[in-house]
């Protein structure tokens, strides 16, 4: 985006006039979700039960990625009816997911008041070129990512927040943790590009797919510009701890909870895992008769197609 | 002496406190040079620091998370009867409050220090939220304004932010009869004379009710707990961590020295 043509500007303006809608606001949100838990619920019943156990925001959804994967067909926005249901149920953020590219779900959404919309590849794409242009919304968006080069294009295109991938509905959490290793290999490299000069920063910016600006500014930073949640496979509080400590500044679980035998006490769990995501004795404590976790499907077994990781441009 | 301050860390904004504090401790010089920064996670950390920062963030879920990792008493105790002192930025202003109106179902557990009732998502959901301009005369007597003249405008961040609508009289509250009122430390005008424009012409105002025609109560004091609607945490700018931070080297530091 590059409000400045020098990356993105996190922090508040330092003054002028009246109110407005800025980047900052739209990125603060998510500075304020940080170390919490964002849970995939689909009724009021199921909002209610994820705000008690200490979710920060719920994903308002129709069906759980692991049940849109079973069911197959075309998967879509929910209905507003869901949406304003679970909204009038809780008090914490409610975000609703829209399909990759599609700008008039968006507008849906953003007419619903939602807090935050995941342009999301767990639904069936709209557009198989472009995704949506965020920086025209007042709703801020969070986008999945694979890589660095991923993460930064949806950025550049007004992302306000990222989260990894992963393969949502499988309950194997493998994914989300090879594309946080490769979202840190990357910065890693750009931090590389930045020590020998400009060149290699544009050099590789091309490489990767993405704006040199946005690039330089994250090897200046040493992490993404914008809060970085894990998201795809995430179905234990140790599950939650490990993609914490791989740096994540947040966690959501999807089919995790509610795919599970003790829904309730299982999102406790997690919420207190990612709190004290460096403390083992809490995570041994948290982590002890949960029931049964989701079955889940192993990855590996996945053929290409069947992942919905792909999705995206 | 080391002056430890920490940041609850338990969900939110509470880097870019630390972040904040940090900067902050190096401009007030020799007179923060001691300062150690923790985050705070439990009690044990807790009883360690003396002075605590609640930041921003989901104040259901801190509250739910301190009550499961046992820390609702122990923030209790450092708030009203060790009275250290403490800052609440959005959600922490909500755990200082004494009452939140508009909780969840069922409400939720309060830390409580500030005899005022807050409304939580005041301005309604996130399309809402926004940045604009605050007067904070406070600012005036923080070191580097030389203590003179109007001090240039605040950026307030407004992320679905909770405001204060109304002043408890803490009369009748036996634990702590000794208490100051709650001082008003910033306001936002127009705003609420602009949500009440049909009662503006009732300009009786019952006692402990914010007058309607002051605006929106964004930033109180109250003894040792201060808190603010806002989110300095989200700016560059460090004139509120460096106010704060001095008062509380002055507080905590004139018991040892």
């Amino acid at each position: 985006m590059g409000e400045n043509g020098d990356g993105i500007n996190l922090a508040a303006p330092a003054t002028n006039g009246a109110s407005k809608k800025t980047f900052a606001v739209k990125a603060g949100l998510a500075q304020m979700l940080k170390g919490g838990v964002i849970m995939d619920v689909t009724d009021a019943v199921q909002a209610r039960i994820a705000e008690e156990a200490g979710a920060c925001a719920v994903m308002a959804l129709e069906r759980v990625p692991a049940d849109i994967r079973r069911d197959g067909g075309v998967a879509r926005m929910s209905d507003p009816d869901k949406i304003k249901e679970i909204q009038a149920a809780v008090s914490i953020p409610v975000m609703a997911k829209a399909r990759i590219g599609h700008f008039v779900e968006c507008q849906i959404l953003e007419a619903l008041a939602v807090d935050y919309i995941d342009e999301s590849e767990v639904l069936t794409p709209a557009d198989n070129m472009f995704h949506v242009e965020k920086s025209d919304f007042n709703v801020p968006f969070v986008c999945g990512c694979r890589n660095l080069g991923e993460a930064l294009r949806r950025i550049a295109e007004g992302a306000a927040m990222i989260r990894t991938k992963g393969e949502a509905g499988t309950g194997d959490v493998v994914e989300a943790v090879k594309h946080m290793r490769t979202v840190k290999r990357d910065i890693a490299q750009a931090q590389a590009a930045l020590a020998e000069g400009e060149t290699s920063v544009r050099q590789l910016a091309r490489e990767l797919g993405c704006d040199a600006a946005l690039l330089k500014q994250t090897a200046e930073l040493g992490r993404l510009p914008v809060v970085n949640f894990a998201a795809g496979g995430v179905a234990t509080p140790a599950d939650a701890a490990l993609m914490m400590q791989l740096g994540c500044d947040g966690v959501f679980v999807g089919s995790g909870i509610f795919k599970s035998g003790d829904a309730t006490k299982r999102a406790k769990a997690i919420v207190q895992a990612v709190t004290h995501f460096k403390d083992a004795k809490v995570l041994a404590e948290v982590s002890t008769g949960l029931g049964e976790a989701m079955v889940g499907i192993n990855c590996d077994k996945m053929k290409p197609e069947e992942k919905m990781a792909g999705r995206g441009w | 002496m080391t002056l430890t301050v920490g940041v609850l860390a338990l969900q939110g904004g509470f880097y870019e406190h630390i972040n904040l504090l940090r900067k902050a401790s190096r401009q007030l010089g020799p007179r923060g040079q001691d300062t150690k920064l923790i985050e705070v996670r439990n009690s044990t950390e807790l009883s360690t620091c003396d002075a605590l920062v609640i930041p921003g963030g989901e104040s259901t879920t801190m509250a739910l998370v301190a009550a499961q990792s046992g820390l609702l008493e122990p923030l209790r105790k450092f708030v009203k009867v060790d009275k250290k002192p403490v800052w609440g930025t959005c959600a922490g202003l909500i755990l200082l409050a004494e009452a939140a109106n508009d909780t969840k179902k069922g409400g939720q557990e309060l830390v409580g220090g500030l005899a005022v009732r807050v409304h939580r998502n005041h301005f309604g959901r996130q399309v809402e939220s926004f940045i604009t301009d605050l007067s904070l005369p406070f600012l005036a007597s923080s070191p580097g304004q030389n203590g003179s003249g109007t001090p240039a405008p605040y950026s307030g961040v407004f992320i679905r932010a909770p405001i204060v609508e109304a002043l408890l009289t803490s009369e009748g509250s036996p634990d702590s009869p000794e208490r100051s009122p709650v001082e008003i430390m910033g306001v936002l005008p127009g705003r609420r004379t602009k949500a009440t424009a049909a009662s503006t012409t009732a300009p009786d105002t019952k006692p402990g009710e914010v007058p309607k025609d002051l605006g929106d109560v964004i930033a109180v004091r109250q003894d040792n707990v201060f808190g603010t609607s806002f989110h300095p945490e989200l700016t560059d700018d460090t004139r509120i961590h460096v106010w704060w931070l001095d008062q509380v080297v002055e507080r905590v530091g004139g018991q040892w020295r």
